[in-house]
């Protein structure tokens, strides 16, 4: 266990870091925005370099784009921090949604990568824009750019971001100190026990390999939900078998000369076109209806990420699943009973509040949305 | 700087490179922190939320990180609850925001300071 990054290098880049953010955090007149966040990169880049210099030196670099999309989304979150009009914070926000479902993307995690676009850029940041703009005081026409002082002035932006980065610090100790680390654990879901639990994907993988074309009988799903658990054992012994029928033998003969639809059977490696086709002859009258025979599953059938995610959420927490959909029915009726909430006006507010009414768009601002 | 080039040459393009758990938890701290220092420093309470869900995608690129380093994927399903609770905080807490603001016509969070008690 060795440590991933000098610690002194380390602590003092941290330390450049955290100088760069508190200089970029909006002040009230004098505003090293620029400046802060050259020497925020600075920290940032020089941590991101020595890790990719130990990465590279351990041969288990991660990609390049990691480093691109680390950067982008790192970058972007400063900006929300610092951008003193609320509308580019929101939209800064985006961009580390962005960069984030990016790096999920390289995780291999395709599934949440695009829930988190359609979720959080798509729905939850446009609700936060349009909130910006209607919680917004409407500037008069003499002072358009001005804006809210509590937007300008940060506060206590020195003690805040010490305190940040001395989180940050202990967060990442592991960099400091070093770690465990092999290559990842073998996962506790095999691929082709999940692909056990799903004929129809098993279906169209043999569809898509053309196997039913080559004079196979295509079995109903009955049939094949009364083979498929036998498929899972046989699977998870790494067998990939799955029985079919063969529906005109002389088709089966003829693609036997196809290699990608001969490696579909598990024994073609091992016997000749013609011994094949012997036990073809040799299953027939064995069975009822006509003859089976083993077959592997193709190679490019296999659990996809949403597959995986689909098994996760819907066979292991099914409770947690409808315990989410109660979350939302709860926070879906508490926000429509806030925002039914009216306020009890006076009289002399409500005469106010139809004169503004009355005036037109140019009337006095705030006061009714 | 020839290090520098040679490393990236080497570097493997696309998902399929070795996986270094350490790289991941390193951003997720970093947007962590950032996040704790958007929400100690900002005074509008937009944008104080706004830094909350910073915190919360942080906690999902580490949920996001380990799964794919243990290869299980509870960690995805977890972070679909994050989803979820960023969704409703979002909506109940927006609606909260637009409440407060109709009362003061300002969105300083020190202006509330009365509601500490």
């Amino acid at each position: 266990m060795q440590a991933l990054v000098n610690p002194v290098w380390f602590y003092i880049l941290l330390a450049v870091g955290g100088l760069g953010v508190a200089l970029a955090l909006p002040r009230p007149k004098v505003n090293p925005q620029l400046l802060g966040a050259l020497i925020a990169a600075i920290g940032f880049g020089g941590i991101f370099l020595a890790l990719g210099i130990k990465a590279y030196q351990n041969e288990q670099a991660p990609p390049v784009f990691f480093y691109i999309f680390a950067l982008i989304g790192l970058g972007s979150a400063l900006r929300v921090i610092t951008h003193p009009r609320p509308v580019y914070a929101a939209l800064y926000f985006i961009l580390t949604i962005l960069s984030s479902s990016a790096l999920y993307l390289l995780l291999q995690a395709e599934f949440m990568a695009f829930a988190l676009i359609i979720i959080y850029a798509g729905a939850i940041l446009i609700t936060y824009l349009f909130v910006i703009m209607l919680a917004t005081q409407a500037p008069s026409e003499d002072q358009l750019e001005a804006l809210s002082e509590y937007d300008r002035v940060s506060r206590e932006p020195v003690v805040a971001t010490a305190v940040g980065f001395i989180l940050l610090a202990v967060l990442s100790t592991m960099l400091a100190r070093g770690m465990n680390e092999g290559m990842p654990v073998k996962s506790d879901q095999n691929s082709d026990a999940l692909l056990a639990q799903m004929p129809k994907k098993v279906l169209r993988g043999l569809d898509e390999a053309g196997l039913f074309r080559s004079g196979f009988e295509r079995p109903s799903m009955d049939q094949l939900s009364e083979v498929i658990p036998d498929v899972g054992t046989r699977l998870n012994a790494q067998k990939r078998l799955v029985w079919l029928t063969v529906a005109d033998e002389a088709e089966v003969r003829k693609s036997l000369d196809d290699p990608t639809f001969a490696s579909l059977f598990v024994q073609r490696d091992a016997m000749e076109a013609e011994e094949f086709v012997d036990a073809v002859e040799a299953y027939k009258g064995q069975v009822k209806n006509g003859v089976t025979l083993p077959v592997s599953l193709p190679e490019r059938l296999v659990a996809s990420n949403i597959d995986r995610v689909g098994w996760a959420l819907i066979a292991q927490h099914p409770m947690a699943l409808e315990l989410a959909g109660v979350i939302l029915l709860m926070a879906m009726l508490g926000a429509v009973v806030l925002a039914r909430k009216q306020i009890e006006l006076s009289e002399a507010e409500k005469i106010e509040q139809s004169r503004t009414l009355a005036s037109g768009p140019n009337g006095p601002p705030g006061g009714t949305f | 700087m020839e290090a520098m080039l040679t490393m990236l040459a080497a570097t493997p393009v696309g998902p399929m490179g070795p996986m270094t758990l350490y790289h991941y938890l390193f951003v997720s701290a970093a947007l962590f922190a950032i996040g704790v220092i958007g929400f100690l420093t900002r005074r509008n309470m937009i944008i104080m939320f706004l830094c909350t869900e910073m915190m919360f995608q942080a906690a999902g690129l580490a949920l996001i990180a380990f799964s794919r380093f243990y290869l299980n994927q509870t960690g995805e399903v977890f972070v679909i609850f994050v989803l979820t609770i960023a969704a409703a905080e979002a909506a109940l807490a927006l609606a909260l925001v637009v409440l407060l603001f109709r009362r003061k016509e300002t969105l300083d969070a020190a202006e509330w300071r009365q509601l500490a008690g």
